[in-house]
């Protein structure tokens, strides 16, 4: 029963990974980038992760990919159908081949780290390791033995922010007195 | 009786908690349009409507049935898909999210059954995942609408939403810390040992008032119902829906209201238990419950009808520079005060 639903989620995942690239309007990108996200999530809960599950709906679908929209909404690209049609356009050509083969090869070592890891977990399984689903492992773990590199990924997002602000305000001094053109319209791609 | 209830199998209890829960959600929604009307007519000494069965209760109903047999229009050039998806967007998650609302606890002899339809252990992981979901309704209804004020009230919507949800965990987030525990049941749990609703406690009471500033943002009502806004912008980012979609979104929003409230209750002021009596019946239990969610009810309308409305800016204003800081700044002081008079460790 939970194999089968995973092979769906699986697929609507997949699908809905194809339709980010494939939507021709950037609108049914995001929707479909929102059921990839669902679909991962549900497959979290089905692996017992309750908080890995509730954390994904609640950061990415709740907060990030509405920043999404937002972005989307207010850059004004071009008209919208009153339909979502899918183009293959973005899959030709030798750029596309080459990012084709990138992502080919990431799978492939992945999956022979999960092969690997897999085999390993079953030969000496952890007796007393702290359970990772539960809120108060997860914070143990996040806060001691993960203490600096999480640390350290926050200094990114905070470093990451600052370069953000700057950048904005950089422009913003740069077009002093003349008008923005030519950007409403223009195709992102 | 009682031998009998005791004995029934666990699924038709469930059926019937889930039953009873949402149809009692939905009736709440259904006579919040009516309390709404008959309470802003009471402010302003009009009758309100009374026409549709005894006081006018049967007054959501009458309206029920005129939006589905309304005409349905969908404007041209809208994206039809997500035109017909954002209302349902709206109204599922906030009536989703009633599930962990711990009610109270039903006791039949010996057993005692928990009136709630989930007791998650990341309850509030939970209602806030799915509370977060609600924007989607509104964004993406004004955007497929084709429409510049749909497009705007959306915008609004979902900026102002973003904002408070902010602030709505971090105050969510002081009851956790004070409570140790993200489950609804186990918060209920520790205010009745402690003898002392959250809302007496000084971080509770700071963490109260921006919880409910915050519901009054999030549930897009006055005096920050910036996302309808009639002067403005028509009807905000429903301005193009009719017939039942529309009031889809409306059954949504009056969903969101009853949640909040019932949170509210929970998280502040103990939820099912009753001042001053802690060995109160059961039944007690859930009247009191009831009557501290209907209060808060109330108070969304009392200040819809008291207040007036404020402006964009102010609202986010008042969002970024003063409720978030505060909300901080209270999230900080608790947690260093349970870190220093830890009681686990």
């Amino acid at each position: 029963m939970s194999s089968i639903l995973f092979y769906v989620l699986a697929l609507v995942a997949l699908l809905g990974a194809a339709g980010v690239i494939l939507a021709k309007s950037p609108m049914g990108s995001v929707i479909s980038l929102l059921g990839t996200f669902f679909a991962l999530s549900v497959i979290y809960l089905l692996a017992g992760f309750q908080f890995l599950a509730a954390a994904q709906i609640l950061v990415y679908a709740g907060a990030i990919l509405v920043l999404f929209l937002f972005v989307i909404m207010l850059l004004n690209l071009g008209a919208m159908g009153s339909r979502f049609e899918l183009s293959f356009a973005p899959l030709q050509g030798g750029r596309a081949r080459l990012a084709g083969a990138i992502a080919v090869a990431f799978a492939l070592v992945g999956l022979i780290a999960a092969q690997r890891t897999t085999l390993a977990a079953t030969s000496a399984p952890a007796a007393d390791a702290p359970a990772i689903d539960g809120l108060e492992g997860l914070a143990l773990e996040l806060f001691g033995r993960y203490s600096l590199p999480f640390q350290a990924v926050s200094v990114l997002l905070l470093a990451t922010m600052v370069a953000v602000i700057v950048l904005a305000k950089r422009q913003r001094e740069g077009e002093h007195g003349g008008e923005r053109g030519g950007e409403r319209g223009g195709d992102p791609r | 009786m009682e031998a009998f209830l005791a004995d029934v199998p666990e699924w038709i209890l469930w059926v019937a908690k889930v039953a009873l829960i949402f149809g009692g959600l939905i009736g709440t929604a259904a006579l919040m349009s009516l309390a709404e009307r008959k309470v802003s007519a009471w402010m302003q000494f009009r009758h309100g409507p009374n026409r549709v069965g005894p006081f006018g209760l049967l007054q959501p109903l009458a309206d029920g049935i005129k939006f589905i047999f309304k005409e349905e229009l969908i404007p041209e050039g809208a994206n039809k898909f997500l035109f017909r998806l954002a209302p349902a967007l709206a109204a599922i998650p906030s009536m989703m999210t009633i599930a962990v609302i711990p009610i109270g606890t039903i006791v039949v002899g010996e057993k005692k059954i928990p009136f709630s339809i989930a007791q998650l252990d990341l309850g509030i992981m939970y209602m806030l995942a799915l509370g977060g979901l609600s924007v989607y309704g509104a964004i993406l209804g004004g955007w497929a609408s084709n429409s510049k004020y749909s497009l705007l009230g959306g915008l609004r919507a979902s900026a102002q939403m973003i904002s408070y949800e902010l602030t709505l965990i971090l105050s969510i987030l002081v009851i956790v810390a004070l409570s140790g525990s993200l489950d609804l049941g186990a918060i209920v749990t520790a205010q009745r040992e402690n003898g002392l609703w959250n809302v007496f406690t000084p971080f509770g009471a700071v963490a109260f008032v921006l919880f409910t500033i915050a519901s009054f943002a999030e549930t897009n009502r006055h005096p920050f119902d910036f996302a309808e806004c009639e002067p403005e912008l028509v009807g905000g980012f429903h301005t193009e829906y009719s017939a039942m979609r529309f009031a889809l979104f409306f059954l949504g929003e009056y969903c969101a209201m009853t949640v909040m409230a019932c949170l509210n209750a929970t998280l502040f002021f103990g939820g099912p238990s009753v001042p001053l009596w802690p060995e109160a019946p059961w039944f007690l239990g859930i009247l009191a419950f009831l009557l501290k969610a209907g209060f808060f009810l109330f108070l969304f309308i009392w200040v819809r009808w008291t207040l007036p409305r404020f402006r964009f800016d102010q609202l986010m204003r008042l969002g970024w520079k003063v409720a978030l800081p505060i909300a901080l700044a209270n999230v900080l002081v608790v947690g260093a005060w349970v870190a220093f008079t830890a009681k686990g460790s």
